[in-house]
């Protein structure tokens, strides 16, 4: 099993953050890699168990699975169905907390898959760079960041 | 009433430094400012799960608390109260600890879950989450600068922080030189340049400078220190602009405040040893801040040479002035009896609302004892703070109570003080004379003294009295202070 973590502080308060990231269809409108998101079959995004096809800026596919949703606890789980990595079993958790000091928010990402060894480290890159923290500087920018 | 408190901060340091720290249930004394001593029982470890700890708080209370859970790989422990002088039932606390691996910095979560009298919710929610939680932050920040361990964060991948290159430049400013001992007329202002810091220094651009009774002792020459020419002050508030080389957990942009042995502080800006320097939290203006060694002094001869307890008698001379008016209101924190001499009816009402039960009027040639003695029911004072040197120190051994302590600051007319020491043994008397430096030169004590001072400032249970003078007016503020005139602090603001 593969992890993979990486957290940053945005400079706004978690329930501002959180009414953006807990819109499963709304990863284009911030992550700069993302170019396209809809969910199949017409379901509503905060469904537990919809399904968002995602198109990357590469032209890349990848279908992945809400497997869980909590407005309470501000943090959401899903996999990933099919996607063009040479990966399998990828689960990925992404979370909120508030900074009480100064109101912001410390924002964690996480996830585990399986891989072939010899390709551990270049997934690992991809996940953790190409996709978190990638995302991360986008929220930096777009809530500011002290 | 069920009551959670949850309070969280980025410490800026990786999390194992941060862990560290906190791993250790036993770690509270050598960090919190809540806390002056913390011992386990049965000498357990700080990492025993079942272990009981026992706090000294810095108001003389005391608390037990147990380690409920304990995980290095999770950063995380649990615990609860056993026994408290607060009705906070059932509390159970968790801290935990999340790395934030853009900067390599630490999320640090503190929060707990607590029944409590209906009434009081509101105040121990404030108390829990304020005194023990964010005053525990600020405080593991100042112990982890202390040992270096604070990193700059990695500035934002996008926007460069927007910081004043000034770094190696000689600074023009202006500063504050005696080039004779003698009379307030020969404080003149004049223009300096200033060099880039040594390696262990900061440069920092001033906004607040107390006057001390040291300073004019410095002036007048009666108290060795101050090389001529030279600019007296040895302690400041202010704004960091650039670090030296070897300098930890300190930044450009901080806000601080020093004090020092080696005078220099009558300066817009000034480089001054990074180990002196004790970063200020938000809610302390920078005026307030410049009371920092009056009100670390009040809280030395409070705790460590009176070692004061609730109920006790103090008797504070000069109780209007700068660091009678702190004294008295950290002494009232206390629950201690608060008499006080002062020159005016004046003085007398404002030391009334600055935590002086019992202002005495001082008149000539009136001795103190009858006062005392009918306000102690004929007992005398268990402490008294002597500032008027030789003058009265007799009036003061006849007021205090057997056992008594008398303390001899201040009062630097550079007049020797002769003392009898049978006189002294006839009651099991003390007389001591404490210099605030030698107890400060322990760094980690200064720092605890000093974020008491902060945090009683901020919860408004000491409110400084300051008044203001431009810094090239400090020989009227000088004049004002030697004529006896002023209340409270007096304070010198560079230009900007």
């Amino acid at each position: 099993m593969v992890k993979v973590y990486r957290s940053t502080v945005l400079d706004a308060p978690a329930d501002r953050v959180w009414r953006d990231l807990r819109d499963f269809n709304g990863l284009a409108n911030w992550h700069p890699s993302i170019a396209l998101s809809r969910i199949e079959k017409g379901h509503p995004a905060d469904k537990v168990g919809c399904v968002r096809n995602l198109q990357l800026k590469d032209g890349a596919r990848i279908r992945e699975q809400l497997l869980s949703l909590s407005d309470y606890d501000f943090s959401c789980m899903y996999a990933i169905l099919d996607s063009p990595m040479d990966m399998s079993d990828y689960v990925a958790t992404l979370r909120l907390l508030p900074v009480t000091e100064g109101n912001r928010c410390f924002i964690e990402w996480s996830a585990e898959f399986e891989c072939r060894p010899e390709q551990v480290t270049e997934l690992t890159d991809t996940v953790g760079e190409g996709m978190f923290q990638t995302g991360f500087d986008a929220l930096k920018k777009r809530y500011g960041q002290r | 009433m069920k009551i959670t408190v949850n309070r969280s901060a980025v410490i800026d340091a990786p999390i194992d430094r941060v862990w560290a720290v906190l791993r250790d249930f036993n770690s509270h004394e050598q960090w919190h400012p809540a806390v002056d001593r913390s011992e386990m029982e049965n000498d357990a470890g700080g990492d025993v799960v079942g272990s009981v700890r026992r706090f000294c708080l810095a108001g003389g209370s005391e608390l037990r608390e147990q380690l409920l859970s304990h995980s290095d790989r999770e950063h995380t422990l649990t615990y609860c109260i056993l026994d408290s002088p607060l009705p906070l039932l059932d509390y159970v606390a968790t801290v935990r600890l999340k790395p934030v691996t853009d900067g390599n910095r630490t999320f640090w979560e503190w929060r707990s879950r607590f029944r409590a009298p209906g009434d009081r919710a509101g105040e121990l929610e404030g108390l829990v989450g304020r005194q023990i939680y964010e005053a525990g932050f600020t405080g593991l920040r100042t112990f982890l600068a202390d040992e270096g361990a604070l990193a700059r964060p990695e500035p934002p991948g996008a926007s460069p922080p927007v910081v004043e290159t000034v770094e190696g430049e000689l600074l023009p400013s202006r500063a504050v030189t005696v080039t004779d001992h003698g009379g307030p007329d020969l404080l003149l202002l004049s223009d300096v340049t200033v060099p880039a810091p040594d390696p262990q220094e900061v440069r920092i651009r001033q906004t607040a400078i107390a006057v001390n009774y040291l300073d004019i002792g410095h002036r007048r020459g009666i108290v060795p220190g101050l090389e001529l020419p030279g600019t007296p002050g040895v302690e400041g508030v202010g704004e960091i602009v650039d670090v030296g080389a070897q300098v930890n957990g300190l930044f450009p942009g901080d806000r601080v405040a020093y004090m020092a042995r080696a005078p220099g502080a009558y300066a817009g800006i000034r480089c001054v040893d990074a180990g002196a320097c004790i970063p200020l939290p938000a809610g302390v203006s920078d005026k307030d801040a410049s009371t920092l060694l009056k009100g670390v002094t009040a809280a030395l001869l409070l705790g460590r040479v009176f070692r004061a307890a609730p109920g006790e008698t103090i008797l504070i001379q000069a109780v209007a002035g700068g660091l009678g008016h702190l004294l008295s209101q950290w002494a009232k924190s206390m629950d201690l009896i608060v008499i006080g001499t002062v020159s005016s009816t004046e003085k007398a009402r404002f030391s009334r609302d600055h935590g002086c039960d019992h202002p005495i009027v001082i008149e000539d040639a009136r001795p103190l004892q009858a006062d005392v003695m009918r306000i102690t029911n004929g007992r005398g004072v268990d402490h008294w703070v002597h500032s008027s040197g030789a003058r009265g120190l007799d009036d003061a051994l006849a007021c205090l109570s057997r056992c008594g302590h008398c303390a001899v600051i201040g009062g630097r007319d550079g007049q020797p003080i002769s003392l009898d020491v049978n006189l002294l043994k006839q009651r099991s008397l003390t007389v001591s004379a404490p210099v605030c430096f030698d107890y400060t030169d322990d760094r980690p004590y200064l720092h605890r003294l000093a974020h008491q001072l902060f945090a009683k400032i901020q919860n408004r249970t000491i409110i400084p009295a300051i008044e203001t003078f431009p810094l090239g007016k400090a020989s009227d503020a000088h004049r004002k202070i030697e004529s006896r005139q002023t209340t409270g602090t007096v304070v010198l603001i560079p230009d900007k």
